[in-house]
């Protein structure tokens, strides 16, 4: 299987290293579910005109270890929701990037992004090449690093849980992987 | 080649001789352990019936479930989550601990940190049972997959020795050699990666020091943290353990992915100021700023020592008018061993308000925090808003530092606290 490739523009640039992703929405506002209620209070602090700006397929720009902290998902719940189709960062924090991996969410490890990405700047994530583009700069681009099997598997199939099943359906019925007793 | 104490639990818990850092494995946890929170437990009950069709767990003698959250609940709601879970508790066979405590620090009292096994939950914070040489590894919501699988697919990580040398001074305690690791080392120099602490240092210290240590492993970016299990972890597990392993051990010649050797003897007092657990200070580059309440509790702190350094403290003393200070010991064992001990007669004589074990202060659930106001915690995180108004802030200190500064109502040494306690003790 095979990801589709990335492109859109950097609709924010995270300056700050060890970036607590909960000050997207506001640490009050992490126990909302509603995506619109979630979006209404998305980056107000940043940039209040945030939700009028983005386009869907827009991506975020993060510095070193971004996600650091205790990372709850419902900040990138609304980036997804307001069109967001991934974030490349100098690093991520282990935490985050399991558990953004596991939604189905494009994470690109990619060491000197920040330096080569303006806000607006127009990029392509190429899964073949392994790389970023920026367009904007007479395609100037960066290696992001591979990811392992099961996080690349993850995307493929878009989340942990279809993920998941196809892994247990292939390791067949009453299999050890399997496990599981089932009514 | 050897191998780490981490590459052993997770070879054999995938049923090979040897793995290597960036082996992709099946991995059979010896326990699966959370605690009740929504959007992870309820979830991970549906789903696994839902999506997967599990009624049962297998072998549910390996799971545990904690109430430590929402205790007590305040609201018909919050109730109801705690009813879904002592439900699934009784269906499915698995104990729920309630209000025994924080669940990170029950686990071990318990049993599930038996030497060499490989435990998983959704927080990070797991890593604590490292204190005890068990793999505790906390995988957000995909340890979904340990509800619905005997295994789980996991990256076997590499590991970063740091071997601490050095006696503490009076006054510094073990969560100020954490946040000075933080300093020395960055807050993303373990990523990914599996911290094996050793050293003097750690051979000396406490089972209780070793848990705030390798309880915060993720604020170095660390997958967990692990101690070698010595003679005092053998004696803290005995009769306690939940299956029997035998301990395994690091070999002399484990590869390691960096080797990093760290002298705490010159060690002075840490505050962790906003917004991050990132930005470590010296103490003394706040000593005199205002705060209005404090915080002495949490998964990182609030135990035994931490108590005593408290009320070594605050012993014949009173926290200033006006300020509020809750304690809340890590566990209800805790908080009637500290009874037996007086020191619950000396805080609440101080003037501390005492709270049965929750996880709540921590998170602002209680004890909310208003505008502008300022807390002295030993809470894990300082984010702001993360104990009420987005505009309130947390310093993250040792327990002595919440002590003397509830007492002058600003951040404040409790070194010349401790020397006058240490001078009465010994006239006594």
């Amino acid at each position: 299987m095979s990801l589709p490739n990335l492109h859109g523009r950097a609709a924010w640039v995270f300056e700050e290293d060890n970036f607590d992703i909960d000050l997207i929405i506001g640490i009050k506002n992490i126990k909302l579910t509603d995506l619109e209620e979630l979006a209404a209070v998305t980056m107000t602090s940043q940039d209040p005109d945030f939700r009028q700006l983005v386009r869907r397929g827009d991506l975020l720009i993060g510095g070193q270890n971004f996600g650091y902290g205790h990372p709850h998902y419902p900040a990138m719940k609304a980036m997804r929701y307001l069109g967001i189709a991934g974030v490349v960062a100098e690093s991520f924090s282990p935490g985050f990037f399991r558990g953004e991996i596991s939604m189905g969410f494009p994470l690109m490890t990619c060491p000197g992004i920040r330096a080569m990405v303006s806000r607006w700047d127009e990029l392509q994530v190429d899964w073949e090449a392994h790389t970023v583009r920026n367009l904007s700069r007479a395609g100037q681009s960066l290696p992001f690093e591979p990811l392992s099997n099961s996080e690349r598997g993850m995307l493929e199939s878009g989340g942990f849980i279809p993920y998941l099943k196809a892994r247990l359906a292939a390791a067949g019925p009453g299999s050890a992987a399997t496990g599981a007793s089932k009514a | 080649m050897g191998q780490t104490i981490t590459e052993k639990i997770l070879a054999r818990c995938c049923g090979r001789d040897t793995v290597r850092p960036g082996d992709e494995i099946l991995a059979k946890p010896d326990f699966v352990i959370a605690y009740d929170f929504p959007g992870y437990t309820d979830v991970f009950f549906r789903e696994a019936k839902e999506e997967f069709g599990v009624d049962k767990v297998v072998k549910p003698e390996r799971f545990v479930l904690f109430i430590d959250h929402m205790v007590p609940a305040t609201s018909p709601k919050e109730e109801e989550l705690h009813k879904v879970t002592r439900k699934w508790g009784a269906e499915q066979g698995v104990p729920v601990h309630e209000r025994e405590g924080i669940g990170h620090q029950v686990s071990a009292e318990l049993g599930y940190s038996t030497p060499g096994a490989f435990a998983v939950h959704f927080d990070g914070h797991v890593s604590q049972l490292g204190a005890f040489g068990t793999l505790a590894i906390g995988a957000r919501k995909g340890v979904l997959e340990a509800f619905v699988s005997e295994d789980m697919a996991i990256k076997v990580p590499a590991t970063v020795k740091i071997e601490i040398s050095g006696t503490l001074q009076p006054g510094v305690m073990a969560r100020d050699v954490f946040h000075h690791l933080v300093r020395v080392m960055g807050p993303s120099s373990c990523r990914f990666k599996v911290v094996e602490l050793c050293g003097p240092t750690i051979d000396a210290m406490s089972i209780e020091g070793r848990q705030t240590i390798c309880g915060q492993a993720m604020f170095l970016g660390a997958t967990t943290a692990i101690v070698a299990p010595d003679a005092k972890t053998l004696a803290y597990m005995k009769g306690r353990s939940k299956i029997e392993l035998d301990p395994v051990y690091s070999d002399a010649d484990a590869e390691y992915d960096q080797i990093v050797r760290v002298d705490v003897s010159g060690l002075e007092p840490i505050v962790v100021a906003p917004p991050s657990p990132a930005n470590t200070r010296d103490l003394s580059e706040y000593v005199g700023l205002e705060v209005h309440t404090g915080y002495l509790g949490s998964c990182a702190s609030g135990r035994l020592e931490d108590l005593r350094a408290a009320a070594a403290v605050l012993k014949g003393r009173r926290i200033k008018p006006g300020f509020q200070l809750h304690v809340v010991p890590t566990s209800q064992a805790i908080m009637s061993t500290a009874a037996t001990e007086g020191l619950i007669t000396i805080l609440v004589d101080a003037g501390a308000f005492i709270s049965s074990s929750s996880c709540d202060y921590c998170y602002g659930r209680i004890a909310t925090m208003s505008d502008g106001q300022r807390a002295v915690s030993t809470g894990t995180l300082n984010t702001p808003g993360r104990m009420g108004s987005p505009d309130s802030e947390i310093f993250i200190c040792n327990a002595a530092v919440v002590a003397a500064s509830a007492l002058e109502g600003c951040i404040a040494d409790p070194r010349p606290y401790l020397a006058a306690a240490a001078s009465n003790a010994a006239a006594a």
